[in-house]
């Protein structure tokens, strides 16, 4: 009985599905990419649990993405500021919003009481752990520091504007 | 005796209020940047810049299609 009444009923769904998917009022198409999950996973394995620096470079350096780890050429250098940069706060781990994986660091950069005479407009963030990597290379406008502070604060930790994202 | 707020400078520690201040402005797509400088006599004694991260980087992995 329930298999002739299924047998009864099928040409009646495939019509309905055929005139809903037509009139595009119901979609049935597949997507295809990288799942939101890989992505999580892949920077989790770049960021989560790791020693991170934040070295500073000059204006005229040529540090970059291609850069595959912490470099000192191009590096500024000044009263107070040691070759290397400084400890970055690492409290967050990978995120994942819908199919994007993001990653901020959880604190502002600071150099404290630094003469840096040179004009520099570029960080590398990089991990110590993985035999220095470069996570990433951020520029902000051309910049000289005399006597006092130099500081980096994060953008909000989101899928949107995180530091580091997957999308 | 009335102490006199000092600042550390390139010329040492120096009374606050011998110095002009200034702030400045840099207003990016992907930063916000404060610049305060303190000079003395023109010259700049102490710089200190901030700046703020809108958004930062994206990277969109490619899948290839069958």
């Amino acid at each position: 009985m329930k298999q002739a009444l299924a047998r009864l009923c099928e040409p009646l769904y495939l019509a309905l599905t055929r005139y809903l998917s037509a009139s595009g009022l119901m979609l049935f198409a597949n997507t295809q990419g990288v799942s939101g999950v890989a992505k999580q996973a892949a920077l989790s394995a770049i960021v989560d649990g790791k020693t991170l620096k934040a070295a500073l470079y000059l204006a005229s350096a040529t540090t970059g993405p291609t850069n595959t780890a912490y470099t000192a050429t191009g590096e500024v250098s000044g009263t107070n500021y040691t070759a290397g940069g400084v400890s970055v706060t690492n409290g967050n781990t990978a995120g994942l919003t819908s199919t994007t994986a993001y990653w901020t660091p959880s604190a502002t950069i600071t150099y404290t009481n630094v003469t840096l005479s040179t004009a520099f407009d570029c960080v590398m963030i990089y991990s110590t752990t993985d035999t220095n990597r470069n996570i990433g290379t951020f520029t902000f406008g051309s910049q000289t520091v005399t006597a006092g502070n130099f500081s980096l604060t994060m953008p909000t930790n989101d899928a949107t504007t995180g530091l580091v994202r997957f999308a | 005796m009335t102490d006199e707020p000092l600042i550390y400078t390139s010329r040492g520690n120096l009374p606050i209020a011998s110095l002009q201040y200034a702030v400045r402005w840099e207003d990016a797509a992907d930063y916000l940047k404060l610049v305060e400088t303190y000079t003395l006599d023109g010259e700049v004694v102490r710089e200190s810049a901030h700046v703020y991260t809108k958004r930062g980087l994206l990277a969109e992995p490619v899948a290839e299609s069958f």
